[in-house]
């Protein structure tokens, strides 16, 4: 077990505890501050797996903008402080639910996960044919290791160039549609929350 | 090479429990909470699971296709809280507790 994944490992536990507070908060603004909490380990975790440009899309986009409205609307509705769930049989139901789901994901990937009949299980990530293909040796998750070395980093996955080249060209579509949603959204908001004239409610 | 700063795939289980342990931390907080702002907490809790698995495979599938659907699942994200607080506020408005039992204004 080497140290990026401790690092891993540690990072994941922080970002469960913050899910919990999202849901066992008293005060909405407490889940809020929680989710900001999560949102932020689960951004630490896209940077460890060499996805840097959703990691600060996480950052900006959840971190910043949606958990600014999120505050912002819990302090204009300033809404009555609601108790925590009750500890009763739905309370015990639902911890076991959680339990079971994610000890099912766990031993399945654990033992069950095979992968063009190689298990994943114990390989390198993008080290497996680093020495003949030269694509692969590319891949490699190396941005700690150049950094140590002070050598410059490989141009891996998730750096912003690639994704947007994939963006760009073979995801065009979903991309453009994606504009169409957000301005769908815009205006209904703006719809929603308009004043109505007198007589309507 | 340094051994010690290279990422295995002996985490994937992990990022894959912590994937499942969020999304159904997510789903319990949409069916105990009454309140629809954590109800809507919960919601963003299950969709940043979904980009965990998402990202995790393409990582460890060396592909790019995982990412481009994290960062869907985020737009849609922001589109979804958008509308959905625009209709808190104005169920706020209209005097109505914020309670999504009590909201039942749309039953026939």
């Amino acid at each position: 077990m080497s140290l990026v994944n401790v690092l891993i490992i540690v990072v994941s536990v922080l970002a469960a505890m913050g899910a919990l507070g999202v849901v066992f908060s008293s005060q909405p603004i407490y889940s809020a501050l929680s989710l900001v909490f999560c949102i932020g380990m689960v951004a630490v975790i896209y940077l460890i797996l060499n996805a840097q440009f959703l990691f600060v899309v996480q950052l900006i986009v959840y971190a910043g903008a949606v958990m600014v409205l999120f505050v912002f609307i819990i302090a204009l509705l300033s809404p009555s402080s609601e108790d925590r769930p009750a500890f009763g049989v739905r309370f015990i139901i639902a911890c076991l639910a959680v339990v079971a789901i994610t000890g099912t994901v766990f031993v399945t990937a654990r033992n069950g996960v095979t992968y063009s009949g190689d298990t994943l299980r114990g390989a390198v990530v993008g080290r497996a044919d680093s020495a003949t293909d030269p694509a692969y040796a590319r891949n490699a998750f190396d941005f700690s290791v150049d950094n140590i070395d002070g050598t410059p980093g490989h141009e891996g996955p998730g750096n912003v160039q690639t994704t947007g080249g994939q963006l760009f060209t073979t995801f065009l579509l979903p991309f453009e549609i994606t504009s169409l949603l957000l301005l769908v959204a815009a205006i209904g908001a703006v719809y929603l929350t308009r004043r109505t004239p007198a007589g309507g409610h | 090479m340094n051994e010690q700063y290279t990422l295995t795939t002996d985490v994937f289980p992990y990022l894959l429990a912590l994937s499942a342990f969020l999304f159904a931390v997510g789903a319990a907080g949409v069916l105990v909470r009454r309140n629809p702002l954590v109800v809507f907490m919960s919601i963003e809790l299950m969709l940043n699971a979904v980009n965990v698995a998402f990202i995790s495979f393409g990582r460890f599938l060396n592909s790019e296709e995982g990412q481009i659907f994290a960062f869907m699942v985020i737009v849609v994200a922001a589109a979804e809280v958008v509308v959905g607080l625009a209709l808190i506020t104005q169920v706020f408005r209209i005097g109505r507790e914020l309670d999504v039992d009590d909201l039942n204004e749309l039953k026939l």
